[in-house]
């Protein structure tokens, strides 16, 4: 397996579970510095538990999750935050009836992100104007794709280094969503790395460098982004007859 | 929207220059206990979202504490201090436990709480708690009226500084999605806690004020849960979660209820129970509310 630099994030034999459900069953993958990886896999598979205990806010039973070679399962949520990785949660979990103002600035909660607030604040308006012309509304009122894109600057605005994406698309007109990957391919040509878990499994393996299926709790192949497009299994399971068919242009 | 704040306050301090009718100074007292009590829980249960039943507890332990020491010649000031530690340090003695729990069973884990205490405050001192003969000849209204005013001052400027404040914001986000507030870097069990100690240590203040100004009363009155659902009742009248909310909703609650208590007596804990109902079904944002969807339309209008 191909690692293309230094990796950042390192989960080895990670294993959570609920109660007697086990949801991850010894995962090990890697983020390297300034890399793009995704996680794909079918609903279930465990990838939203993944990016909740790299985030913290999940403990695991066993394994390691090394950020830069520190170990950070025993860390609490919002120290990690303060070490550089920030998580856009499934389903956005804006702070709804507070402003698109403060859910930007509870993103420069942390004390170093708080030392950047006003240059990422203004980078957030120039990325998203939308979000600028909005600023004193609450974040309730918005569209499901401006809640995405508060979700995503809110993000940034904690000064990460790893981004840590749970299907930022969902529920997201394709053009919407064709923005929103738009400005995470220009965040990382900034220099941050990411780690995606997606169901648009196209465009998340044409945007990745890496990319990793997990299937019920377990990684079951790993390969680079684009050359896993053409692997049979991902093409039956997770691209469906119409890519299949599509792929001639 | 803080200049009507200052104005009132400005407005109460100038009353006593214009009357030295005991019923509206009285009354004054009465709304500056509400306030207080309103806008302190206001700061756990609206900002921070962890609607406690317990609230009484406080205003209870700060009442028994400062009566305690003023009745045997501690000056007001200085016994009301005391008042406020221990109900401080009551707070972060349990706030670690209570905080395991959350939503309805954080709510009834807190009543349980104070109505424990207020069983064995019963229990313990059942005699009635009168203050000296010589404070009761030289009892004078003014001092009352004044101390429940800076009391009003105080917990209203803290309100209004921590919704500006950056722990502020913490708070209010912890209210609106706790996993997401803690993966945006706020740490939740400080800032549960920090909304703790200041809530209770202003109940407790209330409580200091109500045992300077009532001359007697049973030691466990304070700890009655009537208190804890008077100042949910206001918070939400008014607005819960804002600053002005707990205020507004204290003068209407304070005026409506000496104006129904005189004519009908019990009837008026009925009307007001309806009263929450409505509100939060069809209001949720308060009587605050109203005043932003009016201030819109004259907005649009003009």
């Amino acid at each position: 397996m191909v690692t293309w630099s230094k990796p950042v994030l390192e989960i080895e034999g990670l294993v959570v579970s609920y109660g007697a459900l086990t949801a991850l069953q010894g995962v090990s993958l890697t983020v390297g510095s300034g890399e793009i990886v995704v996680l794909v896999g079918p609903n279930g598979a465990g990838k939203s538990t993944l990016l909740k205990a790299v985030a913290g806010l999940l403990h695991p039973r066993s394994g390691a999750i090394r950020w830069e070679g520190e170990e950070l399962s025993a860390i609490p949520p919002h120290r990690i935050v303060e070490r550089g990785l920030a998580l856009v949660p499934e389903g956005r979990r804006l702070f709804a009836r507070m402003t698109i103002r403060e859910n930007l600035e509870l993103g420069a909660f942390t004390p170093r992100a708080q030392a950047e607030k006003s240059r990422r604040l203004d980078r957030v308006y120039e990325i998203f104007p939308r979000l600028q012309e909005r600023q004193d509304q609450l974040a309730g009122s918005l569209s499901g794709g401006e809640q995405q894109m508060l979700a995503l600057g809110r993000a940034f605005m904690s000064a990460p280094r790893l981004l840590l994406l749970d299907e930022p698309s969902l529920g997201l007109a394709p053009r919407v969503a064709e923005a929103i990957f738009s400005v995470l391919g220009e965040f990382h040509r900034e220099g941050l790395s990411i780690f995606l878990v997606e169901q648009n499994v196209q465009a998340a393996l044409t945007l990745a460098q890496r990319a990793y299926i997990l299937e019920g709790g377990k990684i079951v192949g790993a390969g680079e982004g684009r050359s896993l497009l053409q692997d049979e299994h991902i093409r039956t399971a997770y691209l469906g007859p119409l890519a299949r068919g599509g792929q001639s242009n | 929207m803080l200049w009507a704040l200052l104005g009132l306050g400005a407005g109460f301090t100038a009353i006593p220059l214009f009357t030295e009718s005991d019923y509206l100074l009285n009354l004054g007292v009465q709304l500056f206990l509400a306030v207080a009590l309103a806008q302190s829980w206001n700061v756990l249960g609206g900002f921070t979202g962890q609607i406690t039943l317990g609230h009484a507890a406080f205003f209870g332990l700060g009442a028994l504490v400062t009566r305690t020491l003023w009745g045997n010649g501690v000056g007001i000031l200085l016994a009301i201090i005391p008042g406020i530690l221990v109900c401080i340090a009551f707070s972060l003695l349990i706030g670690g436990l209570a905080f395991r729990l959350r939503g309805d069973y954080f709510a009834i884990g807190t009543l349980a709480l104070a109505e424990m205490l207020r069983i064995i405050v019963g229990n313990l001192l059942p005699g009635i708690s009168t203050i000296p003969s010589t404070a009761l000849t030289n009892y004078a209204l003014l001092p009352r009226y004044y101390l429940g005013l800076a009391l009003a001052a105080l917990v209203v400027g803290v309100a209004a500084a921590l919704a500006r404040s950056r722990i502020g914001l913490g708070m209010q986000a912890i209210r609106e999605d706790e996993a997401a507030a803690a993966a945006s870097g706020v740490g939740v069990l400080g800032h549960k806690l920090l909304a703790l100690v200041i809530s209770t240590g202003l109940a407790g203040f209330a409580g200091g004020v109500f045992a300077y100004y009532h001359a007697s009363y049973y030691p466990q009155y304070p700890f009655s849960p009537l208190w804890s659902f008077e100042a949910i009742l206001m918070s939400f009248i008014g607005g819960v979660g804002t600053v002005h909310g707990p205020v507004l909703g204290a003068l209407f609650y304070t005026i409506l209820k000496e104006y129904l208590a005189v004519r009908l007596v019990e009837i008026h804990l009925l009307i007001f129970g309806t009263l929450f109902i409505l509100i939060v079904l069809l209001l949720p944002g308060g009587l605050v509310e109203v005043w932003t969807r009016f201030r819109r339309l004259v907005h649009r209008g003009s």
